[in-house]
């Protein structure tokens, strides 16, 4: 199948190679000519000339602004993706964007899938993603031969938007449980004990989790070079913060969770990995 | 002085009334023209449009609910082209918008100024408004004796955006304050002991504030009829948490109250005053 990709940063490369890897022909429009170099695909002068010759296109770019230019713009998707084409989505964006974009393409008769993912850049390598859906289930499975190169858990979350609030809810989950995870071994290191010893007391019990395993080592090992920039965590927050308004539904921890990545950002850390707010407490 | 006035709110009526009364011409504008009623009868003019509330003035206010209907009709006070015009906008939008819509009201030829204000429903009728603005000296000059018709603390905090900024400083105060005296309230009932006594003793002390006596008596009275919307506090302190994010500031308190004004919409509360967070802290810990 011809395939194309947009959007080849630390999250998109990787997936983009594992669906060349299966035997697909890769298209790509990129901003800058060197992000393509390497790869052997079809590099196209617009997003709308890379529409016109694929069947499926993915997107991984950073905010809603960004998928919304690449799908919509002068220049964009809409203006050469067939009726019957597919746009797999697989930024985090707002879910209220995912559904007006979903809108505007299926006036054209053009489906879309929102398809955010966990998993971090090691999960894009691994081809061991989260994927979560929202859009039509007969899309979904149209393409999911394709997902599966990507990633092991692919759940249909419900419509268009869905897969977003998903990817909303395990964002609060996530940065909420390194907060924690931070805390807890600030907490450890202020009392004069040893806080990989910590660490490793609680992978056995109950407060056991990926985080405390993945991000807790970072942080006992002070490696703070970035898996995911903690600055799109930032970004993310934004998104839910203005969700849970929008809802009317209080959300006391995320918001205060968001006020330690408001202070990361401050401290110049968003280029570094979310674990630095371990950073923060000590800094502050 | 020739004044156009747009917006005719709970706020925007008594203000527009006491510019009246402080015997300056005032052209009207309402989205609805039913509210255009009671300042029609008090001897203002009125208009047809947002534009033509604008010609022939030498100072165009607006009173108006969010940051795109300050874009909006401000657009069409610039679309009118009248020459030397001074524009005020006394709602409260985020100080990035107030600053975006004074670049193009300026490239129109228009000097902008954000002159929000604070003192409720009550203030507005008294005529003793707080007034922060922000833009340049000279349209601030211009602008000012119909400003001081309704208002009695009347600053120019600095250049455009600055009384946005001051504002949402404001409800910064206003917003932790209402809550922290809720809390207190809620904290001297559940404990059995007498609100107001509770209240009496503290205005004599460090704890003193407007809020704690002014809010503390609708709270022990119970009178949760708006005053401010509990719904526009939760609005202001988004703009307050929108820019707090863009520039990277950790506003912990502020986060929490404004989580807790989020519930009020959410749980019904929103067309009641702010002091009604008193009836969900009771709520939450199983006091109602």
């Amino acid at each position: 199948m011809k395939v194309g990709f947009i959007g080849l940063g630390v999250m998109g490369r990787p997936m983009a190679l594992h669906l060349q890897a299966a035997g697909h022909e890769l298209h790509v429009w990129v901003r800058r000519p060197q992000s393509a170099a390497g790869l052997g695909a079809v590099v196209h002068a617009t997003p709308a000339a890379l529409g016109a010759a694929c069947e499926v296109v993915f997107t991984v770019v950073t905010s809603s602004a960004d998928v919304e230019a690449v799908a919509l713009g002068a220049d964009g998707l809409i203006h050469g993706l067939a009726p019957g084409s597919v746009l797999v989505d697989c930024s985090t964006i707002a879910p209220d964007a995912a559904r007006r974009i979903a809108a505007r393409l299926g006036e054209k008769g053009i489906a879309m899938l929102d398809a955010p993912v966990s998993g971090g850049a090691q999960g894009a390598i691994d081809a061991t993603l989260a994927i979560m859906a929202g859009g039509e289930a007969a899309v979904l499975e149209r393409v999911r031969p394709l997902l599966e190169k990507l990633g092991q858990r692919i759940v249909h979350v419900g419509p268009n938007g869905a897969g977003q609030v998903a990817k909303a809810c395990n964002q609060m989950i996530m940065v909420a449980a390194i907060e924690a995870v931070a805390e807890a071994l600030r907490l450890a290191a202020a009392a004069g004990v040893d806080c990989a010893k910590v660490r490793q007391a609680l992978a056995g019990g109950s407060a056991a989790s990926r985080v405390l395993e993945v991000m807790g080592r970072r942080m006992v090992e002070r490696d703070f070079t970035a898996g995911i920039e903690a600055r799109l965590h930032h970004k993310d927050f934004g998104l839910v913060l203005e969700a849970a308004r929008r809802s009317g539904v209080p959300v006391a921890l995320t918001a205060s969770v968001g006020q330690q990545l408001n202070a990361l950002m401050a401290m110049g850390l968003g280029k570094d990995d979310t674990s630095s707010l371990l950073r923060v407490l000590e800094g502050g | 002085m020739k004044i156009g006035f747009i917006g005719l709110g709970i706020m925007g009526r008594p203000m527009a009334l006491n510019l009246l009364k402080g015997g300056h011409q005032v052209t009207v504008w309402a989205r609805r023209a039913e509210s255009m009623q009671p300042l029609l009868a008090a001897g203002a003019a009125g208009a047809e449009s947002p534009a033509a509330v604008a010609r022939g003035q030498e100072l165009v206010i607006s009173m108006v609910a969010d940051a795109p209907d300050v874009a909006e009709v401000m657009r069409a006070v610039a679309s009118a082209g009248t020459p030397d015009l001074v524009a005020a906008d006394m709602s409260t939008i985020a100080p990035a918008a107030a600053r975006r819509i004074g670049e193009d009201l300026a490239a129109a030829g228009v000097d902008f100024i954000d002159a929000p204000v604070s003192g409720g429903e009550v203030g507005a009728i008294a005529g003793t408004l707080s007034i922060m603005a922000g833009g340049s000296v000279a349209g601030f000059a211009r602008a000012k004796p119909a400003f001081e018709c309704m208002g009695k603390n009347i600053v120019h905090v600095g250049a455009p955006g600055a009384g946005q900024v001051t504002k949402a400083a404001n409800q910064i105060v206003t917003g932790m304050g209402v809550l922290a005296v809720a809390e207190a309230m809620a904290f001297a009932s559940k404990n059995g002991v007498d609100c107001g006594k509770v209240r009496e003793a503290l205005l004599g002390g460090f704890a003193y504030s407007k809020i704690l006596e002014n809010h503390g008596q609708r709270m022990l009275d119970r009178n949760f009829k708006p005053g401010f919307k509990s719904w526009m506090h939760e609005k202001d302190l988004n703009i307050v948490m929108q820019t707090a994010h863009e520039l990277g500031l950790c506003l912990p308190g502020s986060a929490a109250t404004a989580q807790m004004f989020n519930a009020m919409v959410g749980s019904g509360l929103g067309e009641e005053d702010s002091i009604a967070v008193l009836k969900l802290l009771e709520k939450l810990s199983g006091q109602s």
